[in-house]
């Protein structure tokens, strides 16, 4: 299949070429399955094959693009559109700036994060996965939910500036699992992050899910007071507002259009704590890494914080080309963000709990719906979701009901942090609007921030 | 390929499937344009064509899809195999509410094609707006232009056939500016939905220039106004923001397959149960709030849904009581059963899928607030003591039962002793849902009613994106935190 995708991007350059053309060409294809829980039941099950060409014309300064759903048999409806894009392109509006065109020096094509076995994963086996994540946990009341998203996806390259390709493949799975309770409304959750499917254990998520059912079932219920509250943040949580600064920090065309709370007098100085170490590492095969980019720049670990003081910008090939400065490697679906882990012990919820505490620590696992309040300020709000609790000093555990925290990503990431765990996870954060992104961050399991304030505290779940 | 997928359905039913249903696109297009600070950043078209197949075999549904239609057995065959798994986990076996066997054809009302208007002419209304917001304070500047197209045969094992052609434009303006303190801020503008179609012709360039005009304005306004205060008012929503609030905790929160636990995954869940219907006063006996999917001008009308069932128009809330919800075929069926009770009559006709590639789910279709009877925008003013006018989606954060929620606007006006005194930044507000609605004191009259389109809803796994619209009047509610 390689062989034959890349050949059909060569005879596509090679007919832009006949007709006098200047295309990128962006194959994009997704074998998807999506296998859903609700209720305890199977509510969907899903597969998808797509393929999609991006086809991108460029004439001097101008830009346009066509895209186009097919599949490789379907040469001449590729070509069609090869003819609507470099069409469109007569029409367009010169750029203020030359776009960069890339010139592939080599061809280059990466199938480590790809795994024969999890391509191969069968409905039988999603399901009996989950059969184990939940056995004997559910009730009549304590419903199961969650998906198992996998898939195989392929990303491949040509251009007109050089005969040369650009290859990518990955395999990946996404499982959440979710028990609810159907009257009371109260839900704790565990997920995992697969890149083959060896990665898959059920019994972690087991482990997981009843530890939090057995806090729920046993502990009572409480609204909290409104105030200021130490807080551990789960894994998912702190990925959730790591992806958040990916968009409002250290994107140097963000920082330029004013999007950003992060500006050039930033670099060099301290941000957040010293114990904020930030990289974009793909290396790291967790991540479903790109080890080259879309313009064919070699991709190494790239240090964003060290010890807490700003390093550098990211740059995408069209930023750079607006802004007048040079390209970072980041031209890719997506980054590969690695937070250092810490050192408090402390890898999985049984063991947090088991800390010895000065005072109540609020642990939040989960952050659902946050946005941004003020990006300048980087401030962010959202609501605690999927297995909350209240650590208390005396060692019990109370079962808070969801509140909301409205607060500024400096400040939590910055003086009131007090620790990282020395454990690390894998968070999947695939979002499966649009085309298959596999994207997942390695993050400490836990990372404790003081003083921060509850802003709202729901009456009941 | 109409008999031939209808061959496919028939042998699926062989094959003792007891429903069936393909969605064929032999096309969809879009065209999306975009000029920021001058540049064209994105000329980008797009075209696809695919089948959709849904299977439902032994109480459970099987999905499959494909652009590759080559060979439409294994296609079929495989939507069955998903159907057969999931037969193996089910609790409540899958039933579909009664509808009639349809043949028919919709098509929304276009004048002008907007795929048949030339790329020059798109470029330059972009380029005209472009030129309208390069003003002084304004430091990003952003418009666009978004059209749809797209065929969609629907065949079902009971007889429909239904074909529907959908034509849908969508057009912003937005400029940011920062202030000396380097904040940023914006300010957008969206057209109502006037008229009665939907094509190129909706785009009213004398529209658009007064509002580049006035965004412009407003937003220099907030670069140099004050900080909203922390504490309780009244706030004034304008459409711009009552949309969002109207979106966010009736729409959602009363998507059937939401409360009945089949979000919970992902999306969330609603604090409304079974039980609510007909007893809940969701607000106010000022707010009554439909599902209507026959307004002609919107997104959210759509002549029948995916699975086949004719667009309605049903009442949500009624005076303040809740007496409905967004349906689907299946779900009606089940909420009634678990309720033990007849709740509702039937589908509401608000399944809906994003694509061909996407199995169809409860959708918001326009969901309205009728206007009321507290006069205009300037009568609700006069009579508010302590208040604040706000406008624009900046932010947005919902709990996850839909129970509490955090909105950032872009602009708010002070108003105190019924007049308005000043703009402030940073307005933000917050409530609980229920509590929310029911301090509802003002509903504006029809003068103050518009149609906001919506072109990015969010639903299900895997995620879906869906266009629909809001009918929605001012609205006042009062003791509303502000400023956090």
């Amino acid at each position: 299949m390689k062989a034959r995708i890349l050949q059909t991007l060569s005879d596509l350059r090679t007919y832009a070429l006949q007709k006098g053309g200047e295309v990128t060409l962006y194959y994009h294809e997704e074998d998807s399955a999506l296998m859903r829980f609700a209720n305890s039941a199977i509510s969907l099950n899903t597969n998808e094959h797509l393929i999609r060409l991006e086809i991108t014309a460029y004439a001097g300064q101008k830009r346009a693009s066509y895209e186009l759903i097919t599949d490789l048999s379907q040469l001449d409806e590729m070509k069609q559109g090869l003819d609507i894009a470099m069409e469109m392109v007569q029409h367009a509006q010169p750029l203020s700036y030359p776009p960069t065109i890339p010139v592939f020096a080599e061809s280059f094509a990466d199938e480590s994060a790809s795994d024969a076995a999890l391509a191969a994963l069968t409905n039988e086996e999603k399901l009996q996965y989950f059969n184990r994540a939940a056995a004997g946990l559910e009730t009549d009341e304590l419903k199961l939910s969650g998906i198992f998203s996998c898939g195989v996806n392929t990303v491949a390259q040509i251009n007109t500036r050089s005969p040369h390709t650009q290859y990518f493949q990955t395999t990946d799975a996404q499982v959440t699992a979710v028990l609810a309770h159907s009257r009371l409304k109260w839900e704790v959750t565990a997920e995992q992050s697969a890149q083959k499917k060896s990665d898959l254990d059920p019994a972690v998520v087991w482990r997981e899910l009843a530890f939090l059912v057995d806090c729920y079932q046993h502990n009572a219920p409480q609204q909290l007071a409104l105030g200021n509250y130490d807080i551990v943040f789960g894994a998912t949580a702190i990925a959730q507002m790591l992806s958040f600064m990916n968009w409002i920090g250290f994107s140097g065309g963000m920082m330029k259009r004013g999007f950003s709370f992060l500006k050039e007098d930033n670099l060099g100085q301290q941000v957040f704590s010293d114990q904020f170490n930030l990289c974009d590492d793909p290396t790291r095969i967790e991540t479903f890494p790109f080890k080259r980019d879309f313009s064919g720049l070699r991709r190494a670990p790239f240090t964003l914080f060290a010890q807490g003081v700003f390093a550098q910008f990211t740059w995408s090939q069209d930023d750079a080309d607006e802004f007048q400065t040079a390209p970072t490697g980041h031209s890719v679906a997506h980054k590969s963000l690695v937070l250092a882990n810490g050192d408090q012990p402390a890898a999985s919820l049984e063991e947090l709990v088991a800390l010895p505490r000065d005072r109540d620590i609020l642990y939040i696992p989960f952050l659902h719906y946050m946005n941004i309040v003020n990006p300048s300020k980087a401030i962010i709000t959202g609501s605690s979701r999927f297995g909350a609790l209240l650590l208390k000093q005396d060692g019990s555990v109370v079962v808070p009901y969801n509140v909301r925290i409205t607060q500024s990503l400096l400040d939590i990431f910055g003086a009131k942090l007090a620790w990282l765990s020395s454990s690390a996870t894998v968070h999947n954060a695939s979002s499966s609007y649009g085309a298959r992104n596999p994207t997942a961050l390695i993050v400490p399991a836990f990372m404790r921030v003081n003083n921060l304030e509850i802003s709202h505290s729901n009456a009941s779940y | 390929m109409l008999n031939q997928i209808k061959q496919q359905i028939e042998r699926m039913k062989t094959r003792s499937a007891s429903y069936v249903d393909a969605r064929w696109y032999p096309y969809e297009e879009a065209n999306y344009l975009m000029m920021w600070n001058g540049n064209l950043k994105n000329t980008a078209s797009s075209r696809e064509s695919g089948l959709g197949v849904r299977v439902l075999y032994n109480g459970a549904w099987g999905f499959s899809a494909s652009s590759d239609l080559s060979d439409l057995g294994a296609l079929f065959d495989k939507a069955f195999d998903n159907a057969r798994v999931a037969a193996e986990r089910v609790t409540f076996p899958v039933r579909l509410a009664e509808k009639d066997a349809i043949t028919a054809r919709f098509e929304s009302p276009c004048g002008l094609n907007p795929f048949e208007v030339p790329l020059v002419d798109k470029v330059a209304f972009l380029k005209e707006m472009d030129e309208k917001l390069n003003q002084p304070g304004v430091s990003q500047r952003i418009s666009d232009l978004y059209f749809m197209r797209k065929q969609i045969i629907f065949v079902d094992s009971e007889g429909s056939e239904i074909e529907k052609l959908i034509t849908e434009v969508f057009s912003s303006l937005r400029v940011s500016g920062l202030d000396s303190k380097g904040e940023m801020f914006e300010r957008t503008y969206r057209p109502d939905r006037s008229g009665e179609t939907r094509g190129w012709e909706s785009i009213n360039r004398s529209l658009f220039s007064e509002n580049a005009a006035r965004i412009v304005k407003e937003m220099n306004e907030v670069l140099v106004a004050e900080e909203c205060p922390k504490e309780d008012r009244s706030v004034i929503l304008l459409p711009g923001i009552m949309f969002l609030q109207t979106h966010e905790t009736i729409g959602h929160a009363l998507e059937l397959d939401r409360i009945l636990g089949y979000e919970l995954a992902f999306a969330g869940g609603s604090f409304v149960t079974l039980d609510d219907f007909g007893k809940l006063q969701y607000g106010s006996p000022r707010l009554t709030a439909r599902a209507d999917a026959t307004l002609p001008n919107s997104p959210g009308s759509f002549g029948y849904d995916d699975d086949g069932v004719p667009a309605q128009n049903n009442l949500l809330i009624d005076r303040g009581v809740l007496v409905g919800a967004i349906t689907g075929r299946q779900m009606v069926e089940e909420a009634n059963a678990t309720a033990h009770r007849q709740i509702f009559n039937g589908s509401g006709g608000t399944n809906r899928a994003t694509a061909f590639y996407r199995v169809p789910i409860e959708r918001m279709t326009n969901i309205n607030i009728d206007p009321g009877s507290d006069g205009s925008l300037e009568d609700i003013v006069a009579s508010t003591e302590k208040g604040i006018i706000l406008d624009g989606d900046r932010s947005w954060s919902i709990g996850s039962n839909r129970e509490q929620f955090h909105f950032g606007t872009e602009i708010g006006w002070l108003v105190d002793q019924g007049k308005v005194t000043r703009v402030v930044k940073n307005s933000t507000y917050k409530g609980a849902t229920v509590k929310f609605w029911n301090s509802l004191s003002a509903v504006g009259d029809a003068s103050t009613w518009k149609v906001h389109f919506v072109d990015n809803c969010g639903k299900g796994q895997p995620n879906q994106i869906m266009q629909l619209g809001h009918g929605i009047p001012v609205c006042r509610f009062d003791n509303v935190r502000i400023g956090e």
